[in-house]
């Protein structure tokens, strides 16, 4: 990314691109997901906290603060007119990205790019989820398959459960699931189970 | 003045994160936006925050008038030596 677009982008949004840029090298015309669970929330944080006191608004912050904003510097950075979407879905960002993606493959486009990227909840609010323990991003690119190695998701009703104490972010363990070669993983959240097969 | 223009230098390259720009890169005389410099509409409105932060000028929103003001980094200090009101 040019450096005049670059020194917009926080640490989050700069994990995210390089992701991005590491990922899309393979399939340049791929339609890209970006999906954050809390997204740049240190920017809203950062603008609340001027409003407050009160001070103007940063308008820089203000223009980078919409969930979109780093896939749109994407965009316009790479001067792509193809698809892109922003998702947040809370603890089940992951499973509405790959949603989002099969829709895309359905209507035939070959390849599409999702891009996962969250970091800490940021002070005042880091008691409302401490789930994502450090910052960190992931892309992969999906195509539609039924051969040997294809990914199988589906969702189900379940009863509502606390939340599973988990060692990774919900983002992560899918990731391991999707690296590991493990057959399964379910993912129960909410009132819905997640299930994420390999050869299914 | 000449104080001032390296001021403001600094506070273009701190406010607006020019990664790799040192004040001697920026010429006093050159345009701060589209060419020269290359700043655009956000970086214009995020700079006329920080000069009223620093200096206490204000920004009329007489286009015209900024538009001669936010020229180069000497006219912006010629707008401040004249308008300032914090030192």
């Amino acid at each position: 990314m040019p450096a005049m677009m670059r020194r917009r982008v926080d640490r989050l949004g700069r994990i995210a691109l390089q992701a991005a840029y590491d990922a899309h090298v393979d399939a340049p015309d791929a339609p890209v997901i970006f999906a954050s669970r809390y997204g740049d929330l240190g920017r809203s944080v950062e603008l609340l906290t001027q409003l407050a006191r009160p001070e103007p608004l940063s308008p820089t912050s203000f223009s980078l603060s919409v969930h979109n904003a780093i896939g749109a510097l994407y965009s316009i950075a790479r001067g792509d007119t193809s698809a892109y979407g922003a998702i947040a879905a809370g603890e089940e960002t992951v499973e509405a990205a790959f949603t989002e993606a099969c829709g895309l493959l359905s209507d035939g486009v070959p390849r599409v790019m999702v891009v996962v990227y969250d970091e800490p909840v940021p002070a005042p609010w880091e008691h409302f989820s401490r789930d994502v323990a450090f910052p960190h991003a992931w892309a992969c690119l999906l195509s539609a398959s039924t051969g040997a190695d294809a990914i199988h998701l589906d969702c189900a009703d379940a009863p509502a459960t606390s939340p599973e104490a988990a060692d990774l972010p919900a983002d992560l363990r899918a990731l391991r699931f999707l690296v590991s070669g493990a057959s399964r993983w379910e993912h129960a959240t909410g009132g819905r189970r997640w299930r994420w097969a390999r050869n299914a | 003045m000449l104080e001032l223009e390296q001021e403001i230098k600094r506070l273009v390259i701190e406010t607006l994160n020019l990664e790799d720009v040192k004040p001697d890169d920026i010429d006093p005389a050159a345009p701060l936006f589209v060419e020269g410099l290359g700043l655009d509409s956000i970086d214009a409105l995020e700079l006329g925050l920080a000069l009223q932060k620093s200096y206490g000028v204000v920004l009329a929103s007489d286009s015209k008038e900024n538009r001669r003001h936010f020229a180069s980094v000497r006219a912006l200090a010629d707008f401040v030596s004249s308008h300032r009101t914090k030192s």
